[in-house]
């Protein structure tokens, strides 16, 4: 099973912006949802969640709130920016043309993504 | 990206503000994953305490995590900086002592390095204030052993026909001459030729009005000249209506036509006052002088892309054609010369720079390694709170980084300090300086300096904070009680006979130059300075314009001195020895009676001084055989001449001089010069250069004897100096008040040559005295805390029956050996190193066994001290007290 550290350098940021497509989520949240997402292949160590999650905030793409959270407890939910959606799109871009790219020189033919 | 931007910016602001509230939110935050996951663990059917357990387990460390967010603030290292920077200032504070000790060392030797480096920058690195000027060479030819090179014209406008490798090229007349300005308010100038095209070659314009036009730099052009800015200001009052204005130099009208920039720096470097048009007539130069032209100092720029050896390949060849023009036996004496303008403005001064900035560099590693001494001492102490720092989760790389930080901040201290220092060090030089030391009046503090200083501090920073930074402990020492580190000690050790060796390179430097100078000072003259006044005179050329006129004024002058009480002798001069300038023949200039020519330009050089009869008397010069001259002399038809022992030996060999006779070659042939006497050497060649042979030439009283407008007046006295100057000037003055008199004792001329030596000797001792200064309490600093470390050790051995001498050796010992080590690592080093200072060495081997023989005398006396008080302490050390010590 990979662990974070083995993901692709920029990759984090991408599952963690398109997660976020889905509505604000505090940082417990967004990496139960890309385990789940991805049937227990990923999992987000908090390690680098955190971090990842600060440096979005930092550049902008994210921000943060304090609301309650399911069981009634202070949490700090994240939800995308204006200018986290636009880099979403770009990054998604470039993750296309990417594996399409790694798809075709590994001679597969790429399957559809959502 | 815009927005990116204004958000780093607004978390950039917003910072210190939110610096505390984040701190805990962010704990808030990773708390909350850390439930969740807990209450996950919960809902899988673990107890609680195992699921808090295992959720613990699974997140890891909880400082990391947080450390890891904080670093992805933008400028966090701003706030670590600033920790580590307080953390450092409290530390300092709380060890003054320690603080103080490091900062004056550095700012010592900080001060001292940027001091030196501020008067050699100019020398060895700082370009030459000409546009470009890499590419300005100095062109011409070496004859014999001179080693300016200069050109006559018929060679210049051959090379300048063939000048592949230059893009340009321009010569100006040989050196600066003496010149007049004529007119209402008097003043004797220096002036020098330059061909129109020097200033654009160094790319100089002039600050006011235009350089010369090219019909103005042909023969019989238009009469012009360039002024400096030093005579516009001066003597003109800096009016722009300059321009324009005809001003008369040596009775001849010449207009103004531009004024130098005020930091115009000659090629030659001499202060000069008026430029005139080189005027070069080409159809004259293969008549004039002999058929070579007129002399001139020739420069040029290289051609993009071309090296200084591709230039000397490319000019071989012409030079090879050209060398068929010399006569034979100058062929092989003459060298083609093509070297950068720096060098040949620089020229001596190179040597004694790099000297100068070694020496001051060894200072600098010296205490650099004190500083960094201190420091392992104070990391040893602190081993403790390191380990506990290191425990407590903060990364090697933290620690690291704090000590260089600290390390840094004493450095900068340092710099400031040292900046300070610099300034009056800087001073003292300028003050101390011989006339000799090029671009010194250059030499200031600006900001090339002090970015120099500031890079010097950090550097130095560096090297002692990582030698200490890295040398950081292990995380098992939280329990140790102060150990004794045996690494921190070997380090010091190593950096202590590291700093001894150094200061033993610097003293035995030292010491050569302390012999060298004594000897210089210490030799025989050959001539008397005691009581011997010189005065210099100078006859405006314009109103004293014959040789008769020269004769009646100079023997005029003679006169009126004589009669001046408490005179004893009284001598008419060209020059007077042993350094400044004097005239010079070859050997091959003379033609002795009977015997064939010599070829020309061969045979080394003979002075030559013009002499009234006087001259042995007032000089205390004695004349070994035959006879000095005498009044009746003076208006005789004879042409009398003196020789000195060197030249007698010289031009005859084996036998007896009197009465012998020669006459010069070329213009001047067949005139006989009898020899009346030999008289004994007397130093002509400066201080320290060989002895030269001389030749006293009789000046008669005959106008035909008298060909300079300028004399030299030897003046033997009784009498104070002051009082005879004061005298000699009235005299001078009552016969004509515009001459200028320029009174200096002799005493006075010898003692200004010792300038150099005496600066060098100088500079060199403060360094070894300095480096030797810090290696002292390197060795006393590691010696102390060996002891104060090893107190209980010393109570051990002292009731185990150790007396207290026994104890007194153990220190001492231990000392002695490390000052044993790096001295000898120093007096190898000396001694490979002192071929350095040959050029500098006046009759001192670079081997000198006295100056050998001190240098480990002073090391061991120092030594000794800084070794004994430590042991001296050690052994007062009462066992009673030493064993409940901790």
């Amino acid at each position: 099973m990979p662990t974070s550290t083995e993901l692709l350098q920029g990759t984090l940021d991408l599952l963690i912006l398109q997660t976020l497509t889905t509505g604000s989520m505090h940082g417990w949240g967004v990496a139960q949802r890309i385990q789940q997402v991805s049937k227990d292949v990923l999992q987000i160590g908090q390690g680098s969640l955190y971090p990842a999650l600060h440096r979005l905030e930092y550049k902008g793409w994210i921000r943060s709130d304090w609301g309650n959270s399911e069981n009634n407890r202070r949490a700090k939910f994240y939800s995308l920016t204006r200018a986290g959606k636009k880099r979403l799109e770009t990054e998604l871009e470039d993750w296309d043309r990417l594996s399409a790219a790694v798809a075709l020189v590994l001679g597969r033919i790429p399957e559809a993504s959502s | 990206m815009i927005s990116e931007w204004i958000s780093r910016f607004r978390f950039f602001l917003r910072r210190d503000l939110l610096a505390r509230r984040r701190t805990s939110e962010l704990d808030e935050e990773l708390q909350f994953h850390v439930e969740q996951a807990t209450a996950a663990n919960i809902a899988q059917g673990m107890t609680p305490e195992e699921a808090r357990r295992n959720a613990l387990i699974e997140f890891g460390g909880v400082e990391q995590a947080r450390e890891r967010c904080q670093e992805q603030e933008p400028g966090w290292w701003i706030d670590t900086l600033l920790q580590d920077v307080r953390y450092g200032l409290r530390g300092f504070r709380r060890s003054k002592a320690f603080a103080v000790s490091a900062v004056l060392t550095l700012a010592l030797a900080i001060g001292a390095t940027t001091a030196v480096f501020s008067v050699v920058d100019p020398i060895l690195f700082r370009a030459l204030p000409y546009a470009d000027a890499g590419r300005l060479v100095s062109v011409g030819f070496t004859f014999s052993s001179e080693r300016e090179e200069f050109l006559t014209g018929k060679f210049y406008l051959d090379w300048q026909a063939s000048h592949k490798p230059f893009a340009e090229m321009a010569s100006q007349g040989d050196a600066p001459h003496p010149c007049d300005l004529v007119e209402n308010n008097p003043a004797e100038l220096e002036c020098v030729k330059f061909q129109a095209g020097m200033l654009p070659l160094l790319g100089i314009s002039p600050v006011l009005g235009r350089n010369f036009l090219p019909e103005e730099d042909a023969p019989h052009g238009p009469p012009v000249v360039m002024i400096s800015y030093a005579l516009w200001q001066g003597h003109y009052g800096g009016d722009r209506q300059i321009i324009g204005r005809e001003i008369n130099i040596d009775g001849n009208l010449a207009r103004v036509v531009g004024v130098l920039p005020r930091d115009f720096q000659f090629p030659t470097l001499e202060q000069t006052d008026v430029l005139q048009p080189l005027a070069l007539d080409p159809a004259a130069q293969n008549t004039a002088n002999g058929g070579f032209g007129i002399p001139m100092l020739a420069f040029a720029r290289l051609k993009p892309g071309v090296s200084l050896a591709e230039a000397q390949a490319e000019m071989q060849p012409v030079f090879d054609r050209e060398k068929a023009w010399l006569p034979p036996p100058a062929r092989a004496l003459t060298r083609l010369s093509i070297r950068p303008l720096r060098e040949r403005e620089v020229g001596d001064a190179r040597r004694i720079a790099w000297i100068l900035l070694g020496a001051v560099a060894a200072v600098l590693l010296t205490a650099c390694a004190n500083v960094a001494g201190l420091l392992v001492a104070r990391g040893a102490a602190r081993e403790r709170e390191m380990a506990v720092r290191k425990a407590l989760g903060a990364s090697r790389w933290r620690l690291v980084r704090q000590g260089l930080t600290e390390a840094l901040l004493l450095a900068l201290a340092g710099a400031a300090a040292g900046l300070a220092l610099a300034e009056g060090l800087l001073r003292v030089f300028v003050a101390l300086a011989p006339a000799g030391v090029p671009f010194l009046s250059k030499a200031r503090l600006d900001l090339r300096i002090a970015a120099f200083t500031v890079v010097l501090a950090l550097a130095c920073g560096v090297v002692f904070g990582m030698t200490t930074a890295l040398h950081r402990p292990d995380g098992l020492l939280v329990n140790a009680r102060s150990t004794l580190s045996r690494r921190h000690v070997r380090l010091r050790r190593v950096l202590v006979m590291g700093q001894i060796a150094a200061s033993v390179v610097l003293l035995a430097g030292a010491a050569l130059l302390l012999r060298s100078f004594q000897r210089i000072e210490e030799q025989r003259l050959g001539f008397t300075t005691h009581g011997v006044m010189t005065a210099q005179i100078a006859l405006p050329g314009f109103r004293y314009n014959t040789e008769a006129k020269w004769l009646e004024f100079h023997l005029q002058v003679e006169q009126a001195v004589r009669r001046l009480p408490g005179v004893t002798a009284v001598a008419l001069s060209d020059s007077v020895p042993p350094g400044g300038w004097q005239s010079e023949l070859r050997y091959s200039d003379l033609a002795v009676e009977g015997r064939p020519h010599m070829a020309p330009g061969v045979g080394g050089w003979i002075a030559t001084r013009r002499v009234t009869p006087e001259y042995f008397r007032a000089l205390d010069i004695p004349v070994i055989r035959g006879r000095g001259f005498t009044g009746e002399d003076s208006n005789g038809e004879m042409r009398l001449v003196v020789l000195s022992r060197l030249a007698a030996a010289r031009l005859f060999p084996g036998e007896d001089p009197i009465g012998k006779r020669f006459s010069m070659v070329g213009p001047g042939s067949g005139t006989w010069f009898t020899v009346a006497g030999v008289a004994e050497e007397a130093k002509n060649t400066g201080l320290i250069g060989e002895e030269r042979p001389e030749i006293y030439f009789l000046r008669r009283d005959v106008a035909s004897d008298w060909s300079d407008r300028r004399a030299v007046l030897a003046i033997g006295s009784a009498l104070p100096e002051a009082t005879v100057a004061g005298w000699v000037q009235a005299a001078v003055h009552n016969l004509d008040p515009t001459v200028p008199v320029e009174m200096v004792p002799l005493a006075q001329a010898v003692d200004k040559l010792l300038d150099q030596p005496r600066f060098e000797t100088a500079l060199l001792g403060f360094f070894a005295l300095m480096g030797l200064a810090m290696a002292a309490v390197g060795i006393y600093g590691i010696l102390a805390y060996l002891t104060s470390q090893r107190t209980q050790e010393i109570g051990v051995r002292m009731a185990l029956g150790a007396t207290r001498v026994n104890i007194l050796g153990l220190i001492a010992r231990d000392g002695l050996r490390m000052v044993l080590a790096g001295g000898v690592l120093g007096l190898a080093a000396a001694l490979g190193l002192a071929h350095v200072l040959r050029a500098l060495l006046y009759q001192t081997s670079t081997y000198d066994t006295l100056a050998f023989v001190v240098v480990p005398v002073v090391l061991c006396v120092v030594a000794g001290v800084a070794v004994l008080l430590p042991a001296r302490a050690g052994m007062k050390v009462e066992p009673t007290v030493a064993l409940r010590y901790e």
